[in-house]
C-alpha cells in the first residue's frame, strides 16, 4: 500500500488574474522575440549572398503565413516593450497596489494591441 | 523546476456525492479535496450538498456544517475563526484565503475547496508547512541588538515605528507563499513572499543592528530574485498586506547598499 503524501494541486486550480497573465505572457513573448531576432538576423545576413534571397524572403513574407507572422511579431514586440516599462516602474518600487497593478496590466494588454494596429497602419501606408 | 502536471499519486479522482438530507430548497454544492493517508488511494473530490438557509456567512461555517452534520471524517485546520491565527488558510474558488474571513456569497456557483497549493498533503485540507517554517527560522526573526543593554528600553521614533506598518501584521498563514508560482517551482531555494516580508520587517526595524548581514543573507540569487512580480501574493493576502512591494524594497536596498 502506497502512502506517500500527494502534492496538492497548484497551477491546475489557481485562478488567473491580470498580473499573473501579463507576467507569463512577458516570458513567452520574450522567448518568441529572441527566436525572432535571431531569425531576422539570419534573413538579413542571407542578403549578402545575392538578391535572389531577397525575393525569396519577400515572397514568404507576402504570403498569408508570412503576414500572420509579421503581425504576431509586431504584437509580441509591442507587448514586451510595454510590459518591460511596467517592470521598470515596479523596479523603482511603484505601482504595487492591487488597483495599480490591474490598471498597468490592462494598459499593457490593450496598449500592445493598439500599438500593433498603429504599426500595421504605418507599415501599410508609408512603406509600400 | 517547473512541473506542470501532478505526480501520479496526486492525480485527483472523483469522490463520493453526499446528497442533501434536510429537504432544503436553498442548496449549494461544495467540492472538497479529500485524501486519507490510511487508505493508500489517490486524492478525490467529494461533493456535498449544503443547506444554505441554516448556514452563517463564511466558508469556514460551511466546513463546520459539513463536519458537524454531514461527514465527520473531514479534516481541516481552524482555530480563532476571526482571521487572526491563520490556521484555516486554504484554496477557495481558485484563490488562497482564510476560510473564516471569506464570505461564501462572494463566490459564484459551486464552491471548490482545496488545500494550499503545491504542498505535501497530510490529510484532506491540511498541507505540510514545515519547509516554510524552516525558511522563516533561517531569517532569524528576532531583534538583534548586541550593543544595547538588555535591561533598558530601546527607544524608537514614531517615524521609524511607522515603517513596520504593513509588515508586522502578517499572521504567517502561508496564503501568499503557496499562491506564488515561483515558490511552487523553487520552494526549496526561494524564500517566498511570506518569509521575505518578514525578512523585510527585521531589515527595516530601526532597533536592529544587523541590517547589513540580513541584507547580505537574502541577496543570494535564488533566495530573493525569484520574485517576478506575478503578484499572486498581494492579491491573496487575507490581511491586505503587500509582500511583493516589500520584496521590491529589499531589492532596492540591496541595489543601493553597496554590499
Amino acid at each position: 500500500m502506497e502512502n506517500k503524501p500527494p502534492l496538492s494541486p497548484h497551477i491546475q486550480i489557481y485562478k488567473w488574474h491580470i498580473s499573473s497573465l501579463v507576467s507569463i505572457s512577458h516570458r513567452i513573448t520574450g522567448i518568441i522575440n529572441i527566436i525572432a531576432i535571431t531569425f531576422i538576423c539570419l534573413l538579413v545576413s542571407s542578403l549578402f549572398f545575392g538578391k535572389n534571397n531577397y525575393e525569396y524572403i519577400y515572397l514568404f513574407l507576402s504570403s498569408l503565413i508570412g503576414k500572420f507572422i509579421i503581425l504576431g511579431l509586431t504584437w509580441s514586440f509591442s507587448f514586451q516593450a510595454l510590459s518591460e516599462i511596467r517592470h521598470l516602474i515596479m523596479d523603482f518600487g511603484y505601482g504595487f497596489e492591487l488597483k495599480a497593478t490591474k490598471i498597468t496590466g490592462l494598459i499593457v494588454i490593450f496598449g500592445s494591441v493598439i500599438l500593433t494596429v498603429i504599426f500595421y497602419i504605418i507599415g501599410k501606408n508609408f512603406y509600400q | 523546476m517547473v512541473q506542470i502536471n501532478l505526480p501520479e499519486n496526486s492525480k485527483i479522482k472523483k469522490g463520493k456525492y453526499f446528497k442533501d438530507l434536510t429537504g432544503s430548497k436553498n442548496l449549494r454544492k461544495i467540492n472538497v479535496y479529500r485524501w486519507d493517508p490510511s487508505s493508500g488511494e489517490n486524492p478525490r473530490i467529494d461533493t456535498y450538498e449544503v443547506d444554505m438557509d441554516n448556514c452563517p456567512s463564511k466558508v469556514l461555517d460551511i466546513l463546520n456544517k459539513i463536519k458537524n452534520e454531514i461527514d465527520p471524517t473531514l479534516a481541516y485546520r481552524r482555530s480563532c475563526a476571526h482571521g487572526v491565527c491563520g490556521s484555516c488558510a486554504m484554496n477557495i474558488g481558485g484563490k488562497n484565503g482564510l476560510a473564516c474571513t471569506t464570505p461564501h456569497a462572494e463566490i459564484d456557483g459551486d464552491i471548490d475547496i482545496y488545500p494550499l497549493p503545491h504542498l505535501k498533503v497530510k490529510k484532506d485540507l491540511i498541507g505540510d508547512l514545515d519547509g516554510l517554517y524552516k525558511q522563516y527560522q533561517s531569517i532569524e526573526p528576532w531583534l538583534k541588538s548586541n550593543s544595547k543593554s538588555e535591561t533598558k528600553e530601546i527607544i524608537q521614533s514614531k517615524e521609524d515605528r511607522a515603517k513596520l506598518d504593513g509588515a508586522y501584521e502578517c499572521i504567517m498563514c502561508a496564503c501568499c507563499s503557496t499562491s506564488c508560482p515561483s515558490y511552487w517551482w523553487n520552494g526549496d531555494k526561494y524564500l517566498g513572499p511570506a518569509v521575505l516580508l518578514q525578512a523585510y520587517r527585521w531589515i527595516i526595524d530601526s532597533r536592529d543592528e544587523e541590517r547589513q548581514i540580513r541584507l547580505k543573507k537574502v541577496a543570494d540569487e535564488l533566495k530573493l530574485y525569484r520574485c517576478h512580480t506575478i503578484l499572486n501574493c498581494t492579491s491573496a493576502c487575507p490581511k491586505g498586506l503587500n509582500p511583493a512591494k516589500a520584496i521590491a524594497e529589499i531589492k532596492k536596498m540591496i541595489a543601493t547598499a553597496n554590499i
